[in-house]
């Protein structure tokens, strides 16, 4: 068995080749199987499961696996750690309309086109707000994650998927999209057995940058020196945007600006995208962002302070705290814990907590305080920020972002999706 | 005690230190993070909530860098020239003043 990923399990896809899909279209059409045309969070986490970045899960979680996931942090086998519910809902009217039943096949479609199966195996219905506490710790609908939750509509389908029509992945993120799959040959490829992965949602300033090096250099010493044997993954989670965050093509490039100018030799450097819409779940984030990279191929991930948190809900430090409590050997990369990186004005350079005895005089690198120069279109010195990659913000800014490099309500409307799913043919 | 205030950021490049030279306002500048000079325009409390009622998409941030941010560049750069022109930091009466009217 290759190409094992969560759980121990091997990476499955559950994507039909196109003639079989064809043909299993024209079956389904034929017998008349009910329709759903999905929205883009279900179609983003249909692609999900069927190429394994969700692995093992085959398909949208039953009641026993939400049940589970919510109370034990596990899936309903008891034994595989999962932190996040991944759940389809449906509202009583159109589950009414539908006549969806128990055991039926659905054939969705994402705009208008066909897509994929879904085995229905259970219908069922959850508490939210029950559901926003044990993931988020809150039901204050202030959390995104929490909102997100009680926005679900009412009714909730669980069962496996199978995908019938591969998304197209549009430009710039075409070359940057591998399924886990494609991303464990491009390590072959790259001769690398240690793979170190960086989570990302922002631009990079050169906090995050030495955040990836001294994650390398730390995880890289008990290795031999021959020839290169590993490097950093940069996976850029590119998803559902608010006002004010990074456009996605501006993370994107300018994550790949830190290679193409050298700041990291190209060869032990490589950045790529999930897709994923954040939940901000913090410490439970944190795990499902372990189980997805360890279906990349992942053996290190990075965690630094108030990982995939947001306002004060969580302790800067909770995403570190939670993998303790984990049953070991349940995750299959090794978590690396990051304490703040800043700039010492006496040590004159960006230092690491752990090492800096200037606490008192330190520059934070506060994502706040960077978006307030970008926004000024002041250019940084090149020890805070690569000019390269400013540059390469002001150029997202033009070239997909209606002159902004920051999301805004235009971009929202305006912008070039992601991915499309185009007629089957 | 002194008197709190409720800054807006102005992040200095070249082009706009050799304006604050010739305006006498230079040494205003504060360095921070590598030498990058930033110009805190103050605001009093009640001029916080009007900048932030007329450009709601602006919000204080209390947790980290103590300021008004995500006022677009139009709106700073305004804010700049008038300085320039006033030669002076207590700019914001007049500015929120052009801005209601």
């Amino acid at each position: 068995m290759e190409n094992i990923g969560h759980g121990g399990k091997e990476i499955v896809e559950r994507v039909l080749p196109k003639d079989a899909a064809i043909k299993r279209v024209a079956e389904l059409k034929a017998a008349k199987v009910k329709e759903l045309d999905v929205r883009l969070q279900m179609a983003t986490e249909v692609i999900d499961i069927a190429y394994g970045f969700f692995s093992p899960l085959e398909g949208f979680m039953t009641k026993a696996d939400v049940d589970s996931v919510c109370n034990n942090m596990l899936l309903a086998d008891g034994k595989t750690v999962w932190s996040i519910p991944i759940v389809f809902d449906i509202s009583e009217e159109d589950l009414k309309k539908s006549d969806i039943k128990q055991y039926d096949e659905v054939l969705l479609t994402y705009t208008g086109n066909p897509f994929a199966v879904f085995d229905i195996t259970d219908i069922y219905t959850l508490d939210k707000k029950e559901v926003a506490m044990k993931v988020y710790g809150t039901t204050e609908d202030k959390h995104p994650g929490v909102k997100r939750t009680y926005q679900y509509q009412d009714k909730f389908l669980g069962g496996k998927i199978t995908l019938l029509n591969p998304p197209k992945i549009n430009e710039p993120f075409t070359r940057f999209w591998l399924t886990p799959k494609q991303m464990r040959e491009r390590f072959k490829e790259k001769g690398w057995e240690m793979i170190i992965n960086h989570q990302t949602r922002n631009v990079p300033h050169t906090g995050h940058e030495w955040l990836m090096k001294g994650a390398y250099l730390g995880a890289y010493g008990s290795m031999m020196v021959d020839k290169p044997r590993g490097g950093v993954l940069v996976n850029a989670i590119i998803g559902s945007k608010r006002p004010g965050d990074y456009i996605d093509e501006a993370i994107i490039l300018c994550q790949e600006a830190q290679g193409k100018n050298g700041y990291f030799r190209e060869d032990i450097f490589l950045t790529t995208c999930s897709l994923w819409d954040m939940r901000y779940a913090g410490p439970r984030e944190a795990v499902f962002h372990a189980c997805l990279r360890t279906n990349l191929g992942c053996t290190h991930h990075m965690f630094g302070r108030d990982h995939a948190g947001v306002g004060s809900y969580y302790d800067p430090y909770d995403a570190h705290r939670i993998f303790n409590k984990l049953p070991e050997g349940s995750i299959g990369l090794k978590p690396i814990f990051n304490l703040d990186w800043w700039f010492c004005p006496v040590c004159d350079e960006v230092t690491y907590m752990g090492l800096c005895g200037h606490k008192d005089k330190k520059a934070s690198f506060s994502g706040t305080l960077i978006r307030s120069i970008i926004q000024d279109g002041v250019k940084p010195p090149r020890r805070i920020f690569r000019p390269e990659v400013f540059d390469m913000i002001m150029e997202c800014a033009e070239k997909y972002g209606f002159g902004n490099a920051f999301v805004t309500e235009d971009y929202l409307k305006r912008r070039n999706p992601v991915f499309t799913i185009e007629p089957l043919k | 005690m002194a008197e709190e205030t409720y800054p807006i950021n102005l992040w200095i490049n070249e082009e706009r230190l050799e304006k604050l030279q010739a305006a006498g306002l230079a040494g205003m500048c504060k360095e921070v993070l590598a030498g990058l000079k930033v110009l805190a325009v103050p605001n009093t409390a009640e001029q916080r909530d009007k900048v932030l009622k007329l450009f709601p998409m602006a919000k204080f941030d209390t947790a980290t860098t103590k300021s008004i941010e995500l006022l677009p560049k139009a709106v700073k750069d305004k804010i700049f020239d008038l300085i320039v022109s006033k030669k002076s930091l207590d700019v914001m009466a007049d500015f929120i003043k052009s801005q209601e009217k």
